[in-house]
């Protein structure tokens, strides 16, 4: 009897504790795609981010809170991202969130954070229309913030591979149908036209496509030297496994995409070589990057020891702590106060990627510039530094 | 002229997929007039349990076991999703039924085997064979011969064996068949675990080619029934031309035309067969009596 009222006691005294600890918790919305053929980099990211929350709590969390990361699932998918954002915003009452995966469900979903002035980081999704969504005049203010190396980077970054560090003249873009694929197309064009450079051939795929015979057939009849891709992980390993079916191997480069683990499983020693922008790659070459991919081996354990989609971790990682620097320095939750401080965030953050020295201002929301990216290869399984 | 012989060789391999999944569309629908829309998920379970199975045992080995397995798991469908439509004479309540299991399978191989496109390990040479010049994957060749081997399995079985027969007499007219003293409720589970063994057998063939993973059913199940719409929902002949058609309309329109439209010449042969001759290609119209 006596220890039925003490655990009775026990359980009311831990469940008002935990109410307490429930108002007092700043809430911050987690989206992404956490299942289906985005997922790893989705779960990535979540990790990434759930990781820097912890630490962050560790050390007694921001304005004396703690974050209490709010997780929704978009399934990669505009409606279900819609439904999610409001959800976040109108039940959750998240005072900032950060995530999108897809470009395409961003462009779909942020307008709900712009109308309720509650800055969102894409941390992942690249569109270069992204963070121009909701400019002056027609906007005010911009709650749009991103924290990945966005598609207008990326594509100049490809073509300046191929172009001025490989000399090839003749190149092939192969893109997938989807909006991701397709922008980055006509990204690729411009930085292409840049240059002065057509592309001998411009070749289409469905996601699920398992056959790339005619693709690879028009671009090698075409001459092409290399092949530019822009597309998701399945796909493109499908390209490097038709190359190998055709007998025909051309350097393939193409968006940060092609480190996805599962580009590099399923083309096997066919993707050998792959090169392609990277923010972060798993080499602990900085104290930063060591501690950082040893906390996140520790923490979940993912398969070979390799993060499904090391850029996304590193950068959801880094966009929560810029996130609750900017929190610290408002002083408070309000959105608008938290925009402001991310426009002009003090505090140096010594990031995953980089260390940011007022990264966004009120007119630039894009954290990443040209030189923090680097280029990476796929070498016997795992992406390197491409020497 | 390489070219065109190229893809047409490409688009052979990929027709015999399509092929092989719309014979299992044509298998129930033979017996029972109803179609199992998880055609594509039998082929999904099939592919991912032989890739469990493949840690542990031999490729030729698990073939069988997979068969085994696709039977089953085609009875479970006629039983849970068919048989009470089919008993409450509900016209149209197996296409919702079949469609809802296929969404439950595609969520439990998501929970068991991730949401991840996974590696099948081929079991012949990766390396591509020349024939003047036509280069084709050792595993295409298996594609189409195992799924020739199959259907003629299936239709030597169908022809010479009592209970073959009993399948054709169902097929032919389920009342007389009944009143002929066949069981025709057995009749139509034996099509549907025959049905889903094809898909899983074509899955498991199909693996080392496409990706393994939860979603990799969907296309080619929808593929494979626009070829068994084209081909005839009650012609084997059919599904094989309907499937070597559409498959290498992929590949030359792609590389003749663009890849962007490599699905419309497909799709508009489907919509021509639909005006023009709605059993399909090589169907027999059946006149309906009232």
């Amino acid at each position: 009897m006596n220890m039925k009222i003490k655990a009775v006691v026990t359980a009311i005294a831990l469940a008002a504790s935990f109410s307490v600890f429930a108002a007092d918790s700043i809430k911050i919305g987690v989206s992404g795609p956490y299942t289906g053929g985005s997922s790893p980099m989705g779960t990535s990211m979540r990790d990434g981010a759930k990781l820097a929350a912890s630490e962050i709590n560790a050390k007694g969390g921001v304005l004396g809170r703690q974050i209490e990361l709010v997780e929704r699932d978009d399934q990669a998918d505009n409606t279900r991202g819609i439904q999610v954002t409001q959800e976040l915003i109108n039940k959750e009452q998240v005072v900032a969130a950060v995530g999108f995966i897809n470009t395409g469900v961003s462009l779909a979903a942020q307008r709900f954070y712009e109308e309720a002035k509650i800055p969102v980081i894409n941390n992942v999704a690249t569109g270069s229309k992204v963070t121009k969504q909701f400019l002056p005049p027609e906007f005010a203010d911009n709650y749009v913030f991103r924290t990945s190396a966005n598609d207008t980077i990326q594509s100049a970054m490809i073509v300046r591979e191929a172009i001025d560090n490989r000399k090839f003249t003749k190149v092939a873009i192969l893109a997938d149908s989807t909006n991701y694929g397709q922008l980055g197309r006509e990204d690729l064009e411009k930085a292409l036209a840049a240059k002065n450079i057509t592309p001998v051939a411009e070749e289409k795929f469905n996601i699920k496509d398992t056959d790339m015979t005619a693709q690879l057939l028009k671009a090698k009849e075409a001459g092409a030297q290399a092949i530019l891709t822009y597309a998701i992980g399945p796909e493109l390993a499908q390209i490097a496994n038709g190359m190998e079916k055709l007998g025909w191997k051309v350097p393939m480069m193409g968006s940060w995409t092609l480190s996805m683990a599962n580009f590099i499983d399923n083309a096997g020693k066919n993707g050998e070589g792959a090169r392609m922008p990277q923010t972060f790659i798993q080499e602990p070459n900085t104290p930063k990057r060591k501690a950082f991919i040893d906390a996140y081996l520790k923490a979940y354990n993912p398969a070979n020891g390799r993060i499904p989609s090391p850029v996304s971790a590193a950068q959801g990682y880094d966009s929560m702590y810029l996130l609750a620097a900017a929190i610290k320095q408002a002083g408070n939750t309000d959105g608008v106060k938290i925009r402001e401080a991310l426009e002009n965030l003090n505090e140096k953050i010594d990031g995953v990627v980089t260390t940011y020295n007022h990264p966004y201002t009120h007119d630039n929301h894009e954290a990443i510039t040209m030189d923090m990216v680097v280029m990476g290869e796929v070498k016997d399984g795992h992406v390197v530094h491409a020497k | 002229m390489e070219i065109l012989a190229q893809l047409i060789v490409s688009g052979i391999a990929l027709g015999m997929i399509y092929a092989l999944i719309a014979f299992g569309y044509q298998l129930t629908f033979a017996t029972s007039s109803t179609l199992n829309f998880g055609q594509g998920e039998a082929l999904m379970l099939g592919a991912l349990v032989g890739l469990t199975l493949v840690g542990h045992m031999n490729y030729w080995l698990m073939i069988p076991v997979v068969m085994v397995f696709g039977a089953l798991q085609g009875v479970f469908v006629e039983r849970v999703g068919v048989l009470p439509t089919l008993k409450t004479k509900s016209e149209f309540g197996w296409i919702m039924t079949t469609i809802s299991l296929a969404i439950i399978f595609k969520n439990v191989a998501e929970n068991i085997w991730g949401h991840d496109d996974l590696t099948f390990p081929s079991p012949l040479p990766t390396a591509p064979l020349q024939f003047f010049g036509i280069r084709v994957l050792p595993m295409e060749i298996l594609v189409v011969v195992g799924a020739l081997a199959i259907m003629l399995a299936v239709e030597i079985f169908n022809r010479k064996s009592i209970y073959g027969k009993a399948v054709v007499a169902t097929s032919n007219d389920r009342d007389a068949a009944g009143l002929m003293g066949i069981n025709t409720g057995m009749v139509i589970t034996f099509s549907y675990a025959l049905s889903s063994m094809t898909a899983a057998f074509a899955g498991v063939l199909v693996a080392p080619l496409t990706l393994t993973g939860a979603t990799m059913g969907a296309v080619l199940g929808l593929k494979a029934f626009a070829v068994a719409i084209i081909g005839g929902l009650n012609s084997g002949m059919g599904v094989i031309v309907g499937g070597l058609i559409l498959g290498i309309a992929e590949t030359t329109t792609g590389y003749y035309i663009s890849t962007g439209y490599k699905d419309v010449p497909g799709l508009l042969l489907l919509l021509l067969v639909l005006a023009i001759k709605p059993a399909g290609m090589f169907g027999k119209s059946v006149i309906k009596k009232v």
